[in-house]
Parts: C-alpha cells; structure tokens; sequence
C-alpha cells in the first residue's frame, strides 16, 4: 500500500492546482464583499457590511427569483424533450438510427456558445426563420415578439442543456433492468402502463439528476440571457455583469455572486436530499 | 360467469400446445421444430444445456419473442398473434424482475390491478398469496430490505396471484445457495399442489428437473431430444445425449456378441459381459452398440459374483460425500469407470493404487445402436 501512493500523488497535482487557484478566487470573492464601494475608482475602501444590507431590495429578489424560474423552466423543458430522445437512442433496434441520434444530440456541445446564440437571434428574430414560418403558414399576421422574452431566453437554454440531459437520461434508461419492463406487461401492463409505472419510476434518479445539474448549471448562465435577453431579461449572472463591469462596483458584484452561490448549493443540497431518499428506496433488487 | 369459464379451461385436456415452433436468429435455429403439448395443472420441465434455447420458447409462450414459425395454443385458443399483456400467462424470471420502487404488497397486487379488481378484491387475494408464499408480516417491506429467498417467494408470489393460465419459471432457483434451493423445491411442489397452476419450469439443473416433475423435456441445440417422466427418463434415455445429460453413468462402445430370447452378450473391448434380453431391443449379432451403466450399478465384487460381469481395475481416486462414495476406476480396455457406493467404507477398504475386482450389474443396463459406427 505504501509503496503505491507516491503513483497515486502526481493524479492529484492537476486537481490539486485547480482547486487552490479556484479557492484563491473564491476568497477574493468574498474577501471584496466585505469592502467598501469608492465610486468612480476600481480601488476599494475599507471593511463594511453596507454591501450585504443593499442586496435587501426588491430588484435584487426580483432577478433572484426570476433566475430561479427561468433555471426551472429550462431543466422542466430540456427534460420533457429529452426524454423521448434519450429512450429511443437506447432502445432503437437499428444501430445507424442510434448513431444518427448520438451524433444530433452530441454535436450542439462542439458549438461555441456565443455562435450558436447568435444562430437563435436569426431564428427567434422578428424577421426570423420561426416567424417567417408562422407568418406563411397563415397562423400569424403579425411577427410575435420572441426575442428579447423570457419564452426566447428559456428556448435558446434548453437547446444549450439538452446534449447533458439527454446523456444522462440515456445512462439511466440503459441501465433498467429490462425484465422488470417484461414483468410489468407479462401480468397484463399495456405499454403506456409499462411506461409510466415502472419505465419512468426506475429512471427516476437519472431524471432528476439531470434535472438538477441542468437546474444549476443554467442558474450560473450568461451570455444566452445577455444577448436574446438583450437587457429586457435579467439573470443573477447578467446583473452581476452589470454592477462589476458598468458601475465597477466590484464589491456589490461580489455579493451577488455569492448570494447567487448560496442559492445554486442551497438548491442542489434540497434535491440532493430528495434524490438520495429515493435513490434509498430504488437501491439494489 | 367467471366460475363457468374456470371449469370450461380445466376440462380442456391441454392447456397449453406448442405447434411445430421455430426460431431463428439469423441462420442460427435457437428453437428448431418443436412441438409440445402440456396437459392442464400438469407440471413441465425443461431440461437441457445453456445455451440450448430454454429461454427463448419459453419467452414464445409468453409472447416476448415472436416464433419464426409454427404456433402457441394458451387454454384452447391461438395467441401466437396475441400481445404478452393478454396472454395471461406468469412468469418468473431469473433475475427475479420485482419492481423495486413497491413494497412487497403492490409487487404482488400489480397484475390484480391490471384486471381492475375491486380493491377489497385486490386486498384480499393478495394477502392470501403472501400466506401461502409464507411472506405474512412483509407486506410492507421494500424489496431491498428482503433476502434472496424472500424475494424469490415474493416473485412466485406475483406471478400466481394472477391465477394465470400457465404460470413460466425460467431457472427460478439458480441464484439461491444449495441449502436454499432445496427448500425452495419443496416450496415449489407445495406451490403446485396448492394452486394446481399449469406450469413450465426452465432448468439445465437435472437433479432438480427430477424432483419437481412431472414431465421433463429434454433439450438440447434447440430441438427436443426426448419427453418422459422422471423415472423413465432416468431408465430409459431415448439417446446418448440423453443418457450423459440424466445423472452420471458411463459409456461403454460395445459389439453384440450373441443374442438369444432371454439373454444378450456383449463383447466390450475383450471383455464379455451378459445382460438380461429386454423386449425392445433388437439388435443382431455383430451390431455396435453403446452400452450405458450408471455408477450405482457397478460394485465391489464378492464370491457370490462368481466371476459374471466381473472385471479388475485400478482405483484412481475416491470422492467422498458423505452419504455416498463415488470412486474412479481404470479398467484395461474399458477405460476409466464411475463407480457408486453408499457410505464411505470403501476409501478404507480398497486404496488408491489398489487393483480390485468389481461386478456390473446389466439388469438395468442401456443400450443404444452406435450411430458414429
Ligand atoms: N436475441 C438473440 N439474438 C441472437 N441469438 C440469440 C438471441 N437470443 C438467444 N440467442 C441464442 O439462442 C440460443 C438459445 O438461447 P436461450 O434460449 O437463452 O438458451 P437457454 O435459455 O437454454 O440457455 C443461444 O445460443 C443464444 O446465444
Ligand atoms: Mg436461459
């Protein structure tokens, strides 16, 4: 044993590296939240807690909720249009229908994010290919405005979350013991019953992990909102964005970010909870 | 209406036909020509290697895979176009399949509520299987928090619940201990006669194919190798492969040396041996044969041998188990012979390395024409 974990060490070093510098970040984080806002100057003054009693404003819960609501509605949407896919990634029979939907699931992650927002702001534009199509279909007179909307925002993020929900759902679908499937129709289950009753209940964790990671990972997003939101549609990220680089209040900027953390973790720890008690129930068999 | 309909299926003599079923996959015959009638409450094992397409007919009756060809007949009716969720039918899969996100409870009451019972109906019937099951006071429990054991009775549990037309066990016992496993044989006979339930049982275990049936189905490369009761099966193999796969015995090539009414001589290498004429053999004289005898017919010989059937060989080893003894012997022209004693005085008796007279006992001897020659 002893003789193996000088191997063991140089694995961690990259870890290592990452999480000190990462720390290092973090405390400067906290460490400016703490400081006094001088304006008209990036230099910061001394220590006061005014920083934390500014973020009591309604505004701030505002985009604080609306953050919320907008995380939950992409993870909500990314899930219900995952899931189909997911399924018929493992399950169809044919193995090119298989590639084809791993390589449309995958291929969105290789675009850049900024290039592919731009691609929604031709889209969802008001001159755009889904107003255009609506228009010549007759199902609209008039262009409906979906940029610069929430409705657009959450649209352009769930395409962004799905490649991760879909790869987690996959993982869990592919990992139900089928049998119980057979069993469930063996006793008379139609397969809608199959599906709802034991297909879904055993996917269960990989539905609501990939919720949770979606849920968190769109929580921190912030170029998607910045350019279609354009301004009209505040995430905490955006508003972070603009109290450290439009006002260089540096300091307020830093108590956002961790305010916008404590609600992230806050969040993850609840569902976390709620997984590990199904996970619990669901374990072995 | 549902008592009418009862006695209509247990008045059909078969409740259950296999017709001329195939499947392939590929250029590969899993299930080659089988057909195979199961008589209503009768209990049907089949028995073969892995490998040699248990699974896949039984998985036909269930409707999980569509036959290639040929058709299943379920309680008089055709339902080889029928959708498993109609075809009423329980089964119990290896992997035992419970649902782990129900207690035992609703593990045992899904397939009632998939024919809308009431639920004082559902209450009912599924604490009366969890009594016969011996799962009473579990009801509740996840099925994580049960034994291997339990979980199995839990699955038998939800499959009869459904009094289904024919109730499907593939290798249900495979994954217990031995001393599990035997209990849950005895489990399973019970079961049986309490139910009267129609049943197939899958198994490539010939000790436990034995006991649990009635008929036992003899498989192998996907074809039907012979169907027999338990003891006939066991005297009377219809074929080599038969004959290696039921219990152990040896294989001895053999000439027809002289054949008359009462007897039939055997030439074996340049030994002579002679067993009583049975009526159904009719091989002439010169004619190979392969000579079947099982190891507890062969013994220590004594004087009152008087030198019939006797042969000298070598003891190689001796494998004691307690109730018996099976010993190894090396026979000059005969090769190497299994040889079954009660007990384990014989591992004192004759020492490894120690030549040793031993007589055949022929009365029970098997012998088939030797198709290689
Ligand atoms: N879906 C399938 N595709 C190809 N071959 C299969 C398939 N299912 C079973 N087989 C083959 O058919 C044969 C019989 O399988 P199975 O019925 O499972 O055997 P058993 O249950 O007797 O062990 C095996 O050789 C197996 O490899
Ligand atoms: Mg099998």
């Amino acid at each position: 044993m002893t003789r193996q974990r000088p191997f063991f060490v140089q694995f961690l070093v990259p870890a290592v590296l990452v999480a000190v510098i990462f720390a290092a970040a973090m405390f400067n984080v906290l460490k400016y939240s703490f400081l006094e806002f001088v304006p008209g100057s990036l230099n910061v003054g001394g220590f006061t807690l005014e920083n934390f009693t500014r973020i009591n404003r309604p505004i701030y819960y505002w985009v604080l909720l609306d953050t919320f609501i907008l995380s939950f509605a992409t993870a909500f949407f990314a899930l219900l249009l995952s899931y189909p896919i997911s399924f018929a990634l493992v399950r169809a029979e044919r193995n090119w229908v298989r590639s084809v939907l791993v390589v449309l699931a995958i291929t969105p992650l290789f675009t850049g994010e900024i290039v592919r927002t731009y691609s929604w702001m031709l889209v969802l534009g008001s001159d755009g290919v889904v107003n255009t199509a609506l228009k010549s279909l007759g199902i609209i007179d008039r262009s409906v405005p979906i940029m610069y909307t929430r409705v657009g925002v959450v649209i352009a993020l769930v395409q962004f979350a799905m490649p991760v929900m879909i790869i987690l759902l996959a993982t869990a679908i592919s990992q139900i013991n089928r049998d119980c499937e057979k069993a469930a129709a063996n006793l008379g289950a139609t397969p809608n019953t199959v599906f709802w009753w034991v297909t879904i209940p055993l996917t269960l964790p990989g539905i609501l992990s990939g919720f949770v990671v979606v849920f968190a990972w769109t929580m921190s997003a912030f170029s998607t909102p910045q350019l279609i939101g354009g301004g009209k549609v505040l995430m905490i990220s955006n508003v972070v964005y603009l109290q450290g680089f439009s006002s260089f209040n540096l300091p307020f900027a830093a108590v956002l970010s961790l305010v916008a953390l404590v609600a992230a973790l806050g969040s993850l720890a609840l569902m976390k909870l709620l997984t590990a008690r199904l996970e619990q129930n669901m374990a072995t068999s | 209406m549902m008592h009418q309909k009862m006695t209509a299926i247990t008045a059909l003599e078969h409740s259950v036909e296999i017709k001329a079923v195939s499947k392939t996959f590929g250029s590969f015959h899993a299930v080659n020509n089988v057909s195979l009638p199961i008589r209503t409450g009768e209990f049907v094992t089949l028995l073969g290697p892995s490998g040699c397409g248990k699974t896949t007919l039984l998985n036909m009756v269930a409707g999980f895979i569509d036959p290639s060809a040929g058709a299943i007949h379920i309680g008089g009716v055709d339902v080889t176009d029928v959708p498993v969720h109609l075809r009423d039918t329980g089964m119990v899969f290896q992997s035992y399949a419970l649902f782990p996100h129900m207690n035992v409870f609703d593990n045992v009451a899904f397939g009632l509520r998939q024919r809308k019972f009431s639920k004082s109906e559902v209450t009912h019937k599924v604490m009366q299987t969890i009594e016969m099951m011996k799962l009473s006071g579990m009801e509740g429990r996840r099925i994580s928090q049960l034994s291997g054991g339990q979980q199995q009775r839990v699955a038998l549990a939800r499959a009869i619940a459904i009094q289904p037309k024919v109730l499907l066990l593939d290798e249900p016992l495979s994954a217990l201990d031995k001393s599990l496993r035997a209990q849950m044989q005895v489990e399973l006979i019970e079961m049986h006669r309490n139910t009267g339930l129609t049943t197939i049982f899958v198994t490539h275990d010939q000790g436990e194919a034995l006991s649990l049936s009635d008929r036992i189905v003899v498989m192998n490369r996907g074809q039907i190798q012979q169907v027999a009761e338990p003891i006939d099966l066991y005297r009377n193999p219809a074929n080599g492969f038969v004959a290696s796969f039921i219990g152990e015995i040896n294989a001895l090539p053999a000439a027809i040396y002289q054949a008359s009414d009462r007897e039939i001589s055997l030439a074996i290498g340049n030994i002579r041996m002679t067993a009583p004429r049975r009526a159904e053999w009719q091989f002439g004289q010169g004619e190979m044969v392969q000579a079947f005898v099982r190891p507890e017919h062969i013994r220590i010989a004594t004087s009152a041998d008087a030198g019939c059937n006797v042969v000298t060989g070598e003891v190689l080893t001796h494998i004691y188990q307690g109730s018996h003894t099976i010993t190894r012997l090396r026979v000059d022209g005969l090769g190497p012979i299994e040889m079954r004693l009660p007990g384990g005085d014989v591992v004192g008796r004759v020492p490894v390395g120690m030549p040793t007279q031993i007589a055949f006992d022929l009365s029970q001897v098997i012998l088939l024409a030797d198709k290689s020659s």
